[in-house]
């Protein structure tokens, strides 16, 4: 028998695990019973009891959506928050235990050429996940954040609202559009700073 | 938590930094900028399709800086052109010229179409002895790719994951395909190219047609095989006009070598071949007859 080569073993476990956590912080996200897209899990500011999920307004086009969690259980939710410009839409849902939420990666800044992990539920196949690399990292001038996150990913329709995330699990964007064969994340920091604005002006 | 799939993320961003200190744009269409390589002090190699003007050339370099550039010379068989900057302290790129990469190994392809640089990565997915391009320039292996092709791929580098140079990347010598140029071929055409400004191809001034020879008059003329060349045009007062040959020749044979398509030919005009003469065997009113062809500079863009 072959012994499987080391390197080769410990990263397919590695990347397994990273998946598996990517997983669990990524839901569907399903309008008028049909799968539309991801979302991800977030940190709602500690309100008891309820469920904050980050998503693509393209993927919610009404003001409810079913969620369903990784571990099979579904919710309605409603949407607590869209924005048009951003693509991006918050929803809120009734959680009777406590959830994990996505961890932002603040620093250190996007390297052209790191491995990014993007999943998603292209066709129905939920927890879908790719492996690609970070394509282009604009040079952050003056503190502004670039407007896309550009990855060197193969995304189908339904990755759509999901976590971009690097080696370690932690989110870098989430995954809004192709263009060509590239991806377009919008960047986490840009999510995290809308969530505060938007989520404050809902919340109770 | 993770710590190889950690070093790897961090290896190839390592990669792509330190090849990308070689890799600039370069404004010569009106399109975005293609990309170009630092390949020798104040050399830059580039891809001769994404340069649509001789004049007004513009280089920015890795620091975000915009100089002029010469065109020292450049060769559309090979996709090849060569840019000359003055008095530039930009790192070279590092060669991998001693190891030819493998099927499977890992490469990334590196572009700068602005001030930034950009990468894709993936797989060689094929490595082959060498190979002609339409134009009948030789490229001394085939590479080719399986990875996407994102803006500023041609006259980007093909990098390993160490971030050494495997070659250029062009997606204009096989119809759309992404293949690399080795390093190599590189060299050869660049040094030529600085010393001449165009690359020498030998041409005979005739157009060919595969055809089976009768086994009849096979038998009868005891030749090797059944496939050979029948001359069906030729350039007035060219080389084999001047030495000869007619229409409705048959060429059977070129410097000792069968020939059976118009490929075979043009392996026999290299740039050194110029002025050296050629035996030319062919069919002639049914008898074998051997010429002397001696080939001359082809003029540029014209076949063989």
């Amino acid at each position: 028998m072959i012994a499987p080569p080391l390197v080769t073993a410990g990263l397919t476990q590695e990347l397994a695990a990273a998946v598996d956590e990517l997983r669990r912080l990524t839901v569907q996200v399903r309008t008028r019973g049909a799968a539309t897209g991801a979302g991800v899990l977030w940190d709602g500011g500690g309100s008891e009891g309820r469920g904050l999920v980050i998503t693509n307004a393209h993927v919610v086009r009404g003001d409810r959506a079913t969620i369903e969690l990784n571990d099979g259980t579904t919710a309605p939710a409603h949407i607590v928050a869209r924005d048009l410009k951003r693509d991006l839409a918050a929803l809120e849902f009734q959680a009777d235990r406590a959830l994990i939420s996505a961890v932002v990666r603040g620093s250190p800044p996007l390297r052209v050429g790191e491995l990014v992990i993007a999943v998603g539920h292209p066709g129905g196949l939920a927890g879908a996940a790719t492996l690609g690399i970070i394509h282009l990292a604009e040079s952050e001038r003056e503190g502004r954040t670039p407007r896309w996150i550009q990855a060197d990913v193969r995304l189908a329709p339904g990755f759509s609202g999901g976590p971009l995330a690097d080696a370690t699990a932690r989110l870098v964007g989430v995954n809004t559009m192709m263009h060509g064969s590239l991806a377009l994340a919008v960047p986490a920091a840009a999510v995290e700073a809308w969530v505060r604005r938007a989520h404050a002006l809902v919340a109770p | 938590m993770s710590t190889v799939l950690q070093s790897l993320s961090t290896e190839l961003a390592d990669a792509v930094q330190a090849a990308g200190r070689a890799v600039v744009a370069i404004h010569a269409r009106r399109r975005i900028p293609a990309s170009g390589v630092h390949w020798r002090p104040g050399v830059v190699v580039a891809t001769s399709h994404t340069i649509s003007r001789d004049e007004n050339i513009t280089v920015t370099l890795p620091d975000g800086i915009t100089v002029p550039a010469s065109l020292a010379g450049r060769d559309p068989s090979t996709d090849l052109a060569v840019l000359k900057l003055a008095g530039q302290s930009v790192p070279t790129a590092r060669l991998r010229s001693d190891t030819p990469p493998t099927v499977g190994e890992l490469v990334i392809a590196l572009g700068r179409p602005g001030p930034s640089v950009t990468a894709s990565w993936g797989v060689m997915s094929r490595v082959d002895g060498p190979w002609r391009t339409w134009q009948g320039a030789e490229i001394d292996s085939l590479l080719r790719l399986d990875l996407a092709i994102y803006d500023g791929f041609s006259g980007g580098p093909l990098i390993d994951a160490a971030g050494r140079v495997l070659g250029i990347n062009t997606s204009g010598l096989a119809s759309g395909v992404p293949v690399t140029i080795p390093v190599a071929t590189v060299e050869r055409v660049v040094t030529e190219l600085l010393e001449r400004g165009t690359i020498r191809r030998a041409y005979l001034g005739i157009g060919t047609q595969p055809v089976r020879v009768p086994e009849s008059l096979a038998g009868k003329l005891e030749l090797q095989g059944d496939v050979a060349l029948l001359i069906v045009s030729l350039e007035s007062g060219g080389p084999a006009d001047r030495d000869g040959l007619l229409l409705g020749d048959v060429l059977l044979e070129l410097d000792g070598t069968a020939v059976s398509d118009s490929a075979d030919v043009l392996a026999k005009l290299g740039g050194d071949r110029v002025g050296r003469p050629l035996a030319a065997r062919v069919i002639r009113g049914g008898q074998v007859k051997t010429l002397q062809v001696t080939p001359g500079e082809r003029p540029k863009s014209r076949a063989a």
